[in-house]
């Protein structure tokens, strides 16, 4: 994100409060940390429309959000939950390719990775994290997925509903 | 969805409203309102016990009702906290709490475990259940005013949400009951009153979640 958390903080303060010109440019910068946010982890064509569910959430939720504390970790706490959210919904997406490679800003490495879903991901059990991975965010089949991870289908459900439970259950952990 | 990123931020902007922040002390002072009220209601109702009316409450009484107070609070923090959700946060608190309020049914157990060993085990006073349904229906008040707390806010794991909720709803019920309730015995409160608070999270875990979805 460009601004700091003291700037993003006061803004959203200033947002509650009314003052329209706080809350575009805090729009803005949380659409901006929301798109690196799910790029890992959602497909490129589906990620502007959770994008704006998340920033719909913000709007509505605005005054869940304690001045007091930082921003980022109430935004990722939003985003977490629309991801999840998003993940529960049955889809099956066209073949495409998952941006790994775009950079991080260094001034922020540190509470990205904080708040990643990454870090999410990785307390995921292997084969939850692979299952979830393969149909619910590529879009592959479950028969698809049974043959690429050597797991029986019904096992891919499981994994999968596992997982998901296991994923709503992190998303306030650091 | 999927409109211009500049045209739903705009129109998101258009639409902003001035909010007040949820506080944590508003959220409190909501939750002790709902636990009076079951408190006014249960002593008003059915009256107090009698040593607490002398002024000579029994140490049984002190100690137990103490206990499902604390856990009340305890949880109804936590509950009302997950309101505003934050990355990071920690809400474990009332788990020692209410860890320590288990000591109650567990010292039931071990004494009726005891009784039976020896060959005579006591068995729950039948009558126990009126005080668990008291319990949990003055603790529906403290649910309800928890629920429209998080209703208000963005509780991120709805599930547990409901099951603190739930605790804290029964917890503050019960401790309502205790002022009333003549029992003394370690083998009623631990059983009848421990299984309200356990009921009342069960039930805090299976419907709250789907009231206070977002």
């Amino acid at each position: 994100m460009i601004a700091d958390e003291a700037t993003l903080a006061r803004l959203a303060g200033l947002a509650q409060r009314g003052d329209k010109q706080a809350y575009a440019a805090l729009l803005g910068a949380a659409r901006s940390w929301l798109l690196r946010f799910y790029r890992r982890r959602v497909l490129p064509a589906q990620i502007e429309d959770l994008v704006q569910d998340t920033l719909l959430s913000v709007h509505r939720k605005l005054a869940s959000y304690d001045p007091l504390r930082p921003f980022t970790p109430w935004l990722a706490a939003i985003a977490r939950y629309r991801f999840v959210d998003h993940l529960r919904q049955v889809y099956r997406a066209e073949e495409q390719s998952l941006d790994h490679d775009l950079p991080v800003d260094s001034e922020e490495e540190a509470i990205a990775a904080r708040v990643s879903l990454e870090r999410l991901f990785a307390a995921l059990p292997e084969a939850q994290s692979r299952a979830i991975e393969l149909v619910k965010i590529e879009g592959r089949s479950i028969a698809e997925a049974s043959q690429s991870t050597g797991q029986s289908e019904s096992l891919v459900k499981v994994n999968i509903h596992r997982g998901l439970k296991r994923l709503a259950a992190m998303i306030e952990r650091a | 969805m999927g409109h211009d990123p500049d045209n739903f931020i705009a129109g998101l902007v258009e639409g902003l409203e001035p909010v007040r922040p949820m506080r944590q002390r508003e959220g409190v002072g909501l939750t002790l309102l709902a636990m009076l009220v079951g408190i006014a209601g249960m002593v008003l109702g059915f009256g107090m016990r009698a040593d607490l009316a002398a002024l000579r409450p029994d140490a049984m009484f002190l100690l137990s009702s103490g206990l499902f107070l604390v856990l009340a609070l305890a949880s109804a923090w936590a509950a009302l906290d997950m309101a505003r959700p934050f990355v990071g946060g920690h809400r474990e608190g009332w788990g020692w709490t209410a860890l320590m309020a288990a000591v109650l049914p567990l010292a039931a157990l071990v004494e009726w475990a005891a009784d039976w060993m020896g060959g005579s085990p006591a068995i729950p006073d039948g009558d126990g259940w009126h005080c668990m349904a008291y319990g949990l229906g003055w603790g529906l008040v403290t649910a309800l005013a928890l629920v429209l707390w998080l209703r208000r806010g963005a509780p991120s794991r709805p599930q547990s949400a409901g099951m603190l909720a739930g605790v804290a709803a029964g917890s503050a019920g019960i401790f309502a009951v205790t002022l009333y309730c003549p029992h003394n015995d370690l083998l009623h409160i631990g059983f009848w009153h421990g299984l309200s608070v356990v009921l009342a999270g069960i039930a805090g875990r299976l419907i709250i979640p789907s009231l206070v979805r977002w």
